[in-house]
């Protein structure tokens, strides 16, 4: 999805309030997206921009962090997207210099299509670059059988496809532009 | 740890009414005026069957040298697995494709399929006579087949969302972790009826009756804990803290292995005191776990990892992984 189309769907949802909806009932096929990027760049470089939780602000779709606990587990964060929307979220796992596991706490369905979403944030050095791996495991956004097509298992795939693809990418035009 | 693609079955359209039920007529007939054929023997037991539910498939692990043999494609989603007292028949459910896919397990081979309800997740097969239960995630029931045929023998509700099933060993009862209703609903395993309800932790999904059938265990992925529960007297005697969103409980050697999904541990403990003995690290969203028959190992499916991984009962250590398919669930009875 384009920059253009993740603001579309964000901007599609005017409920500012956070639905919490942690531990509902959610459909018997759990969806899986892994999206990566080769970054012109050493590692450390790049997980001295993306490894704070408490700092997600190098993705587009995010306006501003704010959160709890720094980097430790149990850490909170609150992410204020562009135009509109919040997901809140916890750090379940922390690797300093390689990996930071989180899961969605609250996020309205109409933010992000998705229930029960976890995800791992991964840099790996390869010669002098590095790779950069965005795992999430998530279920789709409609809680019973036969979805409306806006929270079916595509549009959760696609919605999360589309929110890492434009982090990573931009991510990368960060990273290499040497800020 | 690369996979090896041996027999690969034609897939079955589950988008295809009509290859559908030409495929389950051909079941049905096959059933009714013939024994099945004796297949040439091409597998040993000493195998772990395991559902790639995100891959549409099934792979064949070898235990001897834990490597993959065989891929099948299965499609709907392939999630639950339950087999046959022989050992030689395996039914996997679909719950996106809402159907349970027979497969005989000597020649790697879908033989027929039968649908079921609208969510079919949860499986068990009766270890006496051989009756197949499958559990509707989205209607609520539990359904019961006969084998080989797959025809509806009866139905019964049960609590919110039945996720585990298991049938104790002697064959007379049925339990079903419904989920979304905090609780294990016990059923008479021929007639249906219900015998009680065991209120039990938060969320429980699967559900492992012990070899002895003196007990059972839900794994509660709500309340990170392990509810464990008297048989036949059907109450509540103990529950253990575990890893973040537990799945599902094995057991052997005096011990219950518990696979947290969130952690990606094993928590291991000892099923006399309660206790936890250790939490062992696997890959990421450990699911489906079975003992094999001896109790020497314990296999877990590593759902984002890809792999199986096999834990030594004695030591608790992890001895081995695999690669198998792609998001591996093995909901269920899965090593012949």
């Amino acid at each position: 999805m384009s920059r253009r189309g993740l603001l579309w769907m964000m901007m599609a949802l005017l409920l500012s309030q956070v639905a919490v909806g942690p531990l509902d009932a959610h459909g018997p096929t759990r969806q899986k997206v892994t999206e990566k990027v080769e970054i012109n760049a050493p590692a450390e470089k790049v997980w001295a921009v993306i490894g704070s939780f408490q700092d997600m602000n190098w993705h587009p779709a995010v306006a501003s962090t704010e959160g709890n606990g720094g980097n430790t587990k149990g850490a909170t964060r609150v992410l204020t997207l562009r135009p509109t929307g919040r997901i809140i979220e916890v750090l379940n796992n922390y690797d300093p210099g390689k990996s930071l596991s989180y899961e969605i706490t609250a996020v309205d369905v109409k933010v992000l299509p998705v229930s029960n979403y976890t995800s791992t944030l991964s840099v790996e050095a390869s010669g002098g670059k590095s790779v950069v791996e965005w795992k999430a495991a998530f279920y789709r956004g409609f809680l019973n059988n036969d979805p409306p097509p806006e929270l079916s298992d595509e549009a959760a795939v696609r919605a999360i496809k589309g929110v890492f693809r434009s982090g990573l990418d931009a991510l990368k035009a960060k990273v290499e532009a040497g800020g | 740890m690369t996979t090896v693609r041996g027999v690969r079955a034609g897939r079955l359209g589950v988008g295809s009414g009509l290859a559908l039920v030409t495929i389950w007529a051909t079941a049905m007939a096959m059933a009714q005026t013939a024994p099945l054929p004796v297949a040439p023997k091409l597998a040993e037991a000493g195998e772990a069957l395991i559902t790639n539910q995100t891959g549409d498939s099934l792979s064949v692990v070898r235990l001897s040298d834990f490597k993959v043999v065989a891929e099948l494609a299965i499609d709907g989603k392939p999630a639950g697995i339950a087999l046959s007292p022989d050992r030689r028949t395996a039914y996997v459910t679909s719950p996106e494709g809402k159907v349970v896919t027979i497969i005989d397990a000597i020649s790697r081979k879908a033989t027929g399929r039968f649908p079921a309800g609208k969510g079919p997740l949860g499986i068990a097969v009766n270890p006496v006579g051989g009756r197949v239960y499958v559990a509707d995630w989205y209607q609520h029931k539990i359904m019961a087949h006969e084998p080989v045929t797959g025809r509806l023998v009866g139905e019964k509700s049960v609590g919110q969302s039945p996720s585990g099933l298991a049938v104790t060993p002697d064959g007379k009862h049925v339990l079903s972790a419904d989920r979304d209703s905090n609780q294990v609903t016990i059923l008479d395993a021929d007639t249906l009826d219900l015998i009680g309800t065991v209120a039990v932790g938060e969320r429980p999904f699967g559900v492992t009756v012990s070899a002895d059938g003196r007990r059972a265990y839900t794994a509660n992925v709500g309340s990170n804990d392990v509810s464990v529960i008297e048989v036949p007297a059907w109450s509540l005697i103990g529950t253990v803290p575990v890893g973040r969103r537990p799945y599902a409980v094995a057991i052997a050697q005096g011990r219950a292995f518990v696979s947290d999904q969130y952690a990606a541990t094993v928590t291991v403990f000892d099923v006399a005191t309660l206790a936890v003995v250790k939490i062992i690290p696997v890959g990421d969203y450990p699911e489906g776990m079975a003992a094999d028959a001896a109790g020497r190992n314990i296999y877990v499916a590593c759902w984002s990892a890809n792999t199986l991984e096999r834990i030594d009962a004695a030591t608790l250590e992890v001895t081995g992984k695999v690669a198998v398919g792609d998001g591996p669930r093995a909901f269920g009875d899965f090593i012949r």
